[in-house]
């Protein structure tokens, strides 16, 4: 491999760090008059890397193998860009307006830094490149997170983020440098059949998955979640819960699968009582939360623990449904926040109880709204249903009865709060609701997208079919 | 022999230091004491011949980053005086946890550090081979992470700087140089 | 002498010729004990507070980056040493990493934060 095809064999990074670059170009050059443009043409050329990263191409290793790529990294990738996409479109008016429009060229930028970092994290090949592909996945979502520098919870939840993920992966760090001590190597393909389960190399994956576990919120390492979820700006929240997330859960599935392999009943253990407790802890906690950011914050830490189910099984079926598993709940819950944001952009409430009577003055919302608790409960014929089916049928396959058990219970728990959030909407009255409101037309296009999704994607089972034939070459 | 005097007096510089940043209550002394950390930690690079990360440890520890650590100080408000420990049941069941933790890591590495490959040659790293490591394609060759830095370094700088400059509130005025 | 007992000689030296100075300037000096010579200097008045103060973020940006081009300086190091060898995709390499931190440069100045106003 020469030279210059070593770079384009990363056809989605370097698409990407196009548009980045074309992007930080056009923020600099263009004069005010340009500037109105911005987001518009930021949509356009990263919709235009959306689709043409979209096909997956034939599988190998540039860079000497410091970057892996396979297919089905290319489906989660593109499953990323559409999430990234959904929440570029749903920022578009909060970036329109005075308080925060002189940040939007930043906000376009870091948040496709962090992309970057991520497919980076994706497809790396070499202990190395994960850790930077982690750091720039985190760095930068610090920096937006504290964006709305004059709010307090804003800077507080930076704060505790980039403290928290500063802690998490020198803890990562450390693991790896016992992997690296005993095994000699860092490059993935190198590294499975020279891991054979002693104590030295157990305790050094101990502390390098915490680090993982860190980014994917799984408890006990989910702390920062509440806090940074509600005090980080909404659309950035969205971002964090569900590219972030998505992310991180798939790149521990592939390390765990390809590098440690021979630590199978090791990391089942340890997968066992974290999503055990994950599945709880959110769950518990969420029934009484009433803003709702921390409310959804809660949720995606108990969602977190159904997507870790996906992995447990170890299986190509698992991971299939893993990945399905993402890409609904990338719908679902962006759909929340699409409404989440517009109510907060138009009248800055985040209860539960300011929504009381929201169906008397904005039924379309409330209606969307509804669809995404449903898919989120996973109540049948909407794609949460199916989702949270698959990931039970993989995890049974191999036998984790009570697990499985204690996630239906949990799923019939979840519905509980989710439905309280319907409740609020159509059933409760309130004496002053949230007036009648308009949202842009790209916020609109963007939950359009998203009911599509929650509706469509479960009857469909080709996408499940397209996912599972690229999964299984892995 | 020279070499192990060394060596303890850089040890016992770092571990005295190292427990002096944390545990002073000014936070630029803090910081003074950190500076003697990394330099003593450049000096252990440099008795392992590893002459690149030696100036390395110097020019972006001991340099940059602690400009960075005295610029963040001067940026606050107090000097941090009089800071309190609450010892409350939370913290101190943490502090046993930890000690707990460190003590079951510490004896599974004492008891199989006979399994951690030793890899320290000795030998000089020629500053040469660096070069061609760091900027080649092949296995063991490290230009993607090289490149994927400076993505992370514009990001910082660029993360850093939305935080950090001064708010206009006003969306027309986006570059300054419009104005 | 190797390399290492040469170094412990030039430590040790060091450190004696400073504690020597130190002692010498001590053991010399005229001795004046005052309260008001050990004050910070206020025009005359008495001092009241501290001499912490607040600065601007300014400088705080300034360190950023210092700090970026610390790093592109030291990263630029080995490869500086196999120019030639290297070659063009060597050069290629290294004018990508450039660029892409000069662009930092280029909007720290476009956002003004090079203005010291």
């Amino acid at each position: 491999m020469d030279y210059i095809s070593n770079f384009l064999f990363m056809r989605s990074e370097v698409s990407l760090l196009a548009v980045m670059v074309f992007l930080l170009l056009f923020d600099l050059i263009a004069g005010k008059k340009g500037m109105k443009y911005f987001q518009p043409i930021a949509l356009i050329a990263f919709a235009a890397h959306t689709i043409w990263t979209f096909v997956p191409y034939e599988a190998g290793v540039s860079f000497g193998g410091m970057y892996d790529y396979k297919p089905v990294m290319t489906i989660v990738k593109g499953i990323l860009n559409i999430a990234t996409l959904i929440v570029f479109m749903q920022a578009k008016e909060v970036f329109d307006t005075e308080r925060q429009g002189n940040k939007r060229g930043e906000f376009y930028f870091l948040t496709m830094v962090t992309l970057l970092g991520m497919y980076f994290m994706i497809s790396s090949g070499h202990f190395l490149m994960l850790f930077i592909g982690l750091e720039m996945a985190s760095i930068p979502l610090a920096t937006i997170v504290a964006m709305e520098k004059f709010s307090k919870k804003s800077a507080e939840a930076g704060a505790k983020y980039i403290l928290l993920a500063a802690f998490s992966s020198g803890v990562m760090l450390f693991g790896i440098s016992y992997l690296y001590g005993t095994v000699g190597t860092l490059y993935f393909t190198d590294m499975p059949n020279l891991i054979s389960a002693n104590p030295l190399q157990i305790m050094a994956f101990v502390f390098f998955v915490a680090g993982l576990f860190f980014k994917v919120s799984l408890v006990p390492f989910h702390l920062w979640a509440a806090d940074v979820y509600e005090g980080a700006p909404t659309n950035v929240t969205a971002y964090l819960s569900v590219v972030s997330k998505g992310s991180a859960v798939f790149v521990l599935m592939l390390l765990l699968y390809k590098v440690f392999g021979n630590l199978i009943v090791q990391w089942q253990g340890i997968l066992f009582a974290v999503i055990v407790l994950s599945i709880t802890v959110g769950n518990l906690f969420a029934l009484r939360q009433d803003n709702i950011k921390r409310f959804l914050a809660f949720s995606s830490i108990s969602q977190a623990g159904y997507l870790a189910l996906g992995i447990i099984s170890g299986t190509a079926f698992g991971m299939t449904t893993m990945i399905y598993y993402i890409f609904v709940y990338v719908f679902s819950n962006l759909a929340a926040f699409g409404v989440i944001s517009s109510i907060e952009n138009k009248t800055g409430k985040v209860n539960i109880s300011d929504y009381k009577g929201l169906y008397s003055t904005n039924p379309k919302l409330s209606f969307i709204m509804m669809l995404a608790m449903f898919s989120l409960g996973g109540i049948p014929i909407f794609a949460g249903f199916f989702s949270k089916f698959f990931i039970f049928a993989a995890a049974l396959e191999k036998g984790f009865y009570v697990l499985v058990l204690i996630a239906v219970i949990n799923t019939i728990i979840s519905l509980y709060y989710y439905l309280l959030v319907v409740k609020a909407m159509f059933i409760d009255s309130s004496d002053n609701p949230i007036p009648t409101i308009q949202t842009d037309n790209y916020n609109r296009v963007s939950l359009f997208i998203c009911t599509a999704g929650i509706i469509l994607i479960g009857l469909f089972g080709v996408i499940m079919d397209k996912i599972e034939l690229y999964s299984f070459g892995m | 022999m020279a070499e192990q005097i060394i060596f303890y007096i850089l040890a016992l510089v770092i571990a005295v230091f190292s427990i002096m940043a944390v545990t002073s209550k000014k936070v630029i002394r803090s910081a003074t004491y950190l500076l003697f950390v990394l330099l003593a930690t450049a000096g252990l690079f440099l008795m392992l011949n590893y002459y690149y990360l030696f100036a390395v440890q110097v020019t972006v520890y001991a340099g940059g980053v602690m400009i960075l650590f005295i610029m963040a100080i001067f940026l606050t408000h107090k000097p941090g005086d009089e800071f309190k420990t609450k010892m409350n049941w939370k913290v101190k069941s943490s502090a046993i946890l930890s000690v707990l933790g460190l003590l079951l890591s510490g004896y599974i590495v004492v008891a199989n550090v006979t399994r951690i490959i030793n890899y320290v040659s000795g030998k000089e790293m020629k500053m040469q081979e660096l070069g061609v490591t760091m900027m080649g394609t092949e296995k063991y060759q490290f230009l993607l992470p090289f490149e994927a830095m400076s993505v992370l370094l514009l990001a910082c700088i660029i993360g850093a700087i939305m935080i950090a400059r001064k708010e206009k509130n006003n969306v027309e005025s986006n570059n300054d140089l419009d104005k | 002498m190797d390399n290492t007992s040469l170094f412990v000689v030039v430590l040790l030296t060091g450190l004696a010729l400073v504690i020597l100075g130190l002692t010498a300037a001590i053991l010399l000096s005229p001795k004046s004990i005052n309260f008001q010579k050990g004050e910070t200097y206020e025009c005359g008045l008495p001092t009241r507070g501290t001499s912490w103060m607040q600065f601007r973020v300014g400088y705080y940006l300034y360190a950023i980056l210092f700090l970026m081009f610390d790093v592109e300086t030291i990263f630029l190091f080995p490869w500086a040493t196999v120019v030639r060898q290297l070659g063009t995709s060597g050069f290629i390499s290294v004018l990508i990493f450039v660029v892409i931190l000069g662009l930092g440069l280029a909007y720290a100045w476009r956002k003004g934060v090079l203005k010291w106003t």
